[in-house]
């Protein structure tokens, strides 16, 4: 039996979800329409008082509510209208009040609980289908107690699950860099919603174009800490930074690990030419892969790992253009415009997404691979750059000058409900979009 | 994109001068990087010549630091007014040399082959529009055009190197075209003076 019905409609992008709630109700709510409208209930504290008891309840309902609202899909219903007390109501069926929930029009509501024994968190979530009064998912999570954010994006995924047949997206983390710290740039990743942020350079000095290995494990990045511009590779468990030393007198510029993991996409730049290379794991030549005398920069991998897009001035100006491996054949996708560069290969390998100049200003617009008009994504009226799918292909990050100073945003890949996810305080940019963490 | 990391001295001016952002460089000179730089390009080889040739001396700060240095030592990346090797400057996107900067590179050039030991860093350099990466490649050609001239005017190619720092290491931080244009150039750092021949 299905309760929430999924409705897949490959308008435009393929991507867009309808949400379709029960048989029982015929409805149709998604992107474009109405949103599906859901009550996340503060968690009840099931285990022996503590003083961190508010923290977690609203902290872990607070998460769950950024990411439902984050997808697009959601309208969360406001919580200060919820009439039920949390700490007093059950967490069953049966044992607390459906009406408390479907009178605020809620269709769909989390409830849950938690204990904490010493540096440990349990916590148990519970998604309801109100109007029918039924459980849909019920999941019992154990994490450190400092990472009980995640357990609530792991809880959205399960959701966006059940409601479209594919997990989603929050249980990730997005490498950027930023200026936060003062002067330099350095390279750091978070969650989405900014919680366990960590900071992965430290050496004071320029760290750009970080990208995730697949899995999730390393951060392949370029940097002018030590002798000249080149790439390193980070080892995140231990920490530790292996360096690319570029062959010749030139320097390294940026790459990205194709989807094994074996490989790394290079732009070596020497003499004022710059080239894509195709460089082994550790930083050694294979062999190059362009022979131009312009500017080649820029490679991302198509998700089969056998063709690059990349950014070539050949034509007279910034272009996308796509590299087969193995014939060594290139081939323009965009024709419109006058400066397209950051291509990004959509997971589903039908689209690209770019940064395009419009007029004065910078926008991300995707285009089928196979060529055909692009859709802009982001309004002109200010700068948006630097774009990065989501492991699913259903999102979409990039950074934004909007509130003025640059900070990183995430939409749909439609281009809708686009939000802010950054407020480092500095400038943020170039974010990367890691897969799914095993964990 | 970006590259308004707001130093603290751009900070400071604007509050001071109540200066529309960052003055242009002219004015934004800070004493100690540029006080010993001498002032006509006939005597600065002689106070360059103090930093760079004895063993453990390390007043480079006599010359134009490295836009790395400057950044890590918190200071604005600007080539002084008395410094013998001067900045030119680019149109958006571009990296071919204007009559302007081909007659800096020709007085650059002089500067050069009266001081045969002087070795040269060629930094490009690029407004904060477009992406990082682009103007990484971008500014790494404008340094090239520019190190190709001074070839071409006889300077020989192993006294001068280049390096790229794209839109990361901007000279004025407003976002305007009277600061972009400050931001699209070439400058000149003496890396090293050996004591030759």
């Amino acid at each position: 039996m299905k309760f929430f019905l999924l409705v897949v409609s490959l308008i435009f992008f393929g991507f867009d979800l309808d949400l379709a709630f029960a048989q029982f109700k015929g409805e149709i709510i998604g992107s474009g329409g109405q949103k599906f409208p859901i009550a996340v209930s503060p968690l009840r504290n099931i285990g022996s008082a503590t003083a961190d008891a508010g923290r977690f309840s609203t902290g872990i309902a607070d998460s769950i509510v950024h990411d439902l609202e984050l997808s697009g899909w959601f309208r969360v219903i406001d919580r200060s209208s919820y009439i039920e007390s949390p700490q007093k109501s059950g967490i069953t069926l049966g044992t607390f009040d459906l009406k408390d929930w479907s009178t605020l029009g809620a269709e769909g509501l989390v409830k849950g609980g938690f204990s904490v024994q010493g540096s440990e968190i349990v916590v148990e979530l519970r998604l309801f289908d109100v109007y029918q009064g039924k459980e849909r998912i019920a999941k019992r999570y154990t994490g450190g107690v400092s990472q009980f954010r995640r357990i609530a994006h792991k809880f959205v995924d399960e959701i966006i699950n059940q409601f479209t047949g594919i997990p989603g997206v929050f249980n990730t983390q997005i490498a950027y860099v930023s200026n936060s710290g003062g002067r330099f740039k350095e390279i750091y990743y978070s969650h989405l919603d900014g919680s366990e942020k960590r900071q992965v350079t430290d050496n004071r000095t320029i760290n750009l174009s970080p990208s995730w290995g697949v899995n999730g494990r390393t951060i392949l990045y370029s940097s002018f800490q030590d002798r000249g511009q080149t790439l390193y590779l980070r080892d995140l468990p231990s920490g530790k930074d292996l360096r690319f030393n570029p062959p010749g007198a030139g320097r390294f510029l940026g790459g990205k690990l194709s989807p094994d993991g074996q490989m790394v996409v290079a732009t070596y730049e020497s003499g004022g030419n710059s080239n894509l290379y195709l460089l082994d794991r550790s930083g050694n030549v294979i062999r190059r892969l362009t022979e131009d005398a312009g500017i080649e920069v820029s490679p991302s991998w198509s998700p089969d790992g056998k063709q690059i897009v990349y950014v070539s001035d050949r034509s007279g100006s910034p272009q996308i253009f796509v590299l087969d491996m193995q014939s060594g054949k290139t081939r323009r996708v965009t024709y419109s415009g006058s400066y397209n560069t950051t291509p990004e290969w959509s997971p589903k390998g039908d689209r690209i997404v770019y940064t395009g100049r419009v007029g004065s200003k910078f926008a991300i617009f995707t285009v089928p691979l196979e060529g055909g008009e692009p859709r802009k994504l982001t309004s002109e009226s200010f700068d948006s750059e630097d774009p990065t799918w989501s492991p699913d292909g259903r999102f979409i990050a990039f950074s934004s000058n909007r509130a003025g100073r640059y900070h990183l945003y995430v939409m749909q890949a439609s281009g809708e409900n686009q939000r802010r996810l950054t407020g480092s305080g500095g400038d943020d940019s170039k974010p990367s979009w890691s897969p799914r963490l095993v964990d | 994109m970006e590259g308004r990391f707001k130093m603290a001295y751009c900070a400071l001016l604007m509050v001071l001068s109540v200066a529309y952002g960052c003055a242009p460089s002219a004015t934004t000179k800070p004493g100690p990087s540029s006080s010993g730089a001498g002032s006509a390009s006939a005597k600065s080889s002689d106070t360059v010549r103090s930093g760079g040739g004895q063993a453990g001396g390390t007043k480079e700060s006599d010359a134009t630091a490295s836009s790395l240095k400057a950044l890590q030592e918190g200071k604005p990346p600007i080539t002084p007014a008395s410094s013998p090797l001067k900045d030119v400057f680019f149109d958006f996107d571009r990296y071919d040399l204007s009559a302007d900067a081909r007659g800096i590179l020709r007085g650059n050039a002089e500067w050069l082959k009266n001081n045969p030991s002087a070795r040269v860093d060629v930094e490009g350099h690029c407004d904060e529009r477009g992406t990082n990466d682009y103007n990484l490649a971008l500014g790494a050609k404008r340094a090239q055009a520019a190190r190709e001239y001074l070839v071409s005017l006889g300077i020989a190619p192993d006294r001068l190197s280049t390096t790229s720092y794209g839109e990361e290491i901007p000279v004025c931080q407003e976002r305007s075209e009277g600061c972009w244009r400050q931001n699209r150039r070439a400058r000149f750092v003496i890396v090293a003076r050996r004591a030759t021949s």
